[in-house]
């Protein structure tokens, strides 16, 4: 077959490369921006078998980033659509789909089917979930992530090496995701392809991997910079927090919760719903009373930070039942959208 | 003098990509809670990296001519 001759051509990858290739199986989690710009190089590689995870569905804004979508399939899902081209892009590989997001139910199952696993994530909680269930797992991943015009990429858990908690080991972050911050589509791009050249070196055995390093690339400058770090005691981390469960405004009714809104009082939009209420954040513990900690409890906020906060707070008083709502802004919209619905 | 640089959410806060500043004899940790200060980043999460490493135990190092700090923020875009 003439299809991988020139990279066998290649002295670092020849026929024993293209076996390696072949019989490796890689999971890209997060078919946006990134996952849009690390899939076709996998699978045109000749990557035996490509997963795709995304629960997401193509909308007119990811457009101008995410180049595998074409405006007529706005509304379709992400990892079906991608899926869908990439296999004809190549017909001799095995794609499969995950239509769904990665939770902390499915991390296992998923991530367990495959040696090689890729964060395209804009999800600041997802990657802890990612980094965790691969370190269990004992599997390699490869993070890359944005903000404006900068990207990071590090290789977590490769070979027994330093993971992502150990740059950062702390879940409460503040962090915008593209939605918030920005985003051209040609910096997911190269920062995707990075990932993509990353998993080809892994593979191939070739190389320097980025793992115990953080390469960080400035393209408005056009300067790469590599942090190095290495593995944190376990006794200087952070102590293991309580998992909570997602869910999205969708799934309110059926689930019989209290919505907790630990937004300020103000802010946009007002929400007005039965099973509602609202404590911010700054009060909640002066207002415990005002909640029956048997209840289940979702708690939200505007971008999901204050709400685990609260979360925590809640977990340290003896709430059991608690989880967060998943989506922010569309969530909150949700809400707001379906009021009689939800009462 | 040493080099500091900014990056991701850090350098909007700070309005500047780097700076040099003179630190003196002053302990690291005492550097870092003033420039923390200074522009307000106690909201923000950040690592410290000294000469290109990054730092998890800030209480044994200290400075010297022409270190590079780097305040390097996690990113979340994708």
């Amino acid at each position: 077959m003439d299809r991988y001759l020139r990279q066998i051509t290649l002295p670092q990858v020849g026929n024993i490369g293209q076996e390696k290739l072949l019989k490796s199986k890689v999971l890209v989690i997060g078919a946006g921006g990134l996952g849009c710009a690390v899939l076709p190089y996998l699978v045109a590689a000749g990557i035996g078998e490509v997963g795709i995870v995304d629960g997401d569905r193509i909308e007119e804004s990811n457009l101008h980033r995410q180049v595998l979508y074409a405006s007529n399939k706005i509304g379709n899902s992400k990892a079906r659509e991608s899926a869908s081209i990439l296999q004809q892009n190549n017909p001799h590989i095995q794609i499969r789909v995950f239509e769904e997001y990665l939770t902390q139910k499915n991390a296992v199952e998923i991530i367990s089917g495959y040696d090689l696993i890729i964060d395209a994530t804009d999800n600041f909680f997802v990657r802890y979930t990612i980094n965790d269930t691969c370190v269990a797992l004992d599997k390699p991943f490869i993070y890359g992530s944005i903000y404006q015009f900068q990207g990071q990429v590090s290789v977590f858990n490769y070979k027994g090496g330093p993971t992502y908690r150990d740059i950062f080991p702390e879940k409460d972050q503040k962090v915008p995701n593209c939605e918030e911050a920005g985003v051209m589509g040609t910096t997911v791009g190269l920062i995707g392809m990075i990932q993509a050249n990353e998993a080809i070196k892994i593979i191939l055995e070739i190389g320097e991997v980025l793992s115990g390093k953080l390469l960080l690339y400035d393209l408005l400058r056009n300067e790469q910079q590599i942090f190095e770090f290495s593995k944190v005691e376990a006794s200087q981390k952070a102590k293991i927090e309580p998992d909570f469960e997602f869910f999205s405004a969708e799934e309110v009714p059926e689930k019989q919760m209290m919505l907790l809104d630990v937004r300020e009082i103000g802010e946009e939009p007002e929400i007005k719903l039965e099973n509602y209420i609202q404590i911010p954040l700054s009060r909640l513990e002066k207002d415990l009373e005002k909640l029956d900690p048997k209840q289940s409890i979702l708690v939200f906020c505007q971008s999901g930070m204050r709400a685990r906060k609260a979360a925590k707070l809640l977990f340290e008083k003896g709430f059991q039942n608690l989880s967060l709502m998943s989506g922010g802004a569309k969530d909150l919209e949700y809400l707001q959208n379906h009021e009689e619905d939800l009462s | 003098m040493i080099q500091v640089k900014y990056f991701g959410m850090i350098a909007e806060a700070t309005s500047k990509e780097e700076e040099k500043i003179d630190v003196g004899e002053k302990p690291f940790s005492e550097i870092l809670s003033e420039i923390s200060s200074k522009y307000q980043l106690g909201d923000l999460s950040y690592q410290v990296a000294v000469n290109k490493k990054l730092v998890s135990d800030f209480s044994k190092l200290q400075l010297e001519e022409g270190d590079e700090v780097a305040f390097l923020p996690p990113f979340s875009g994708g």
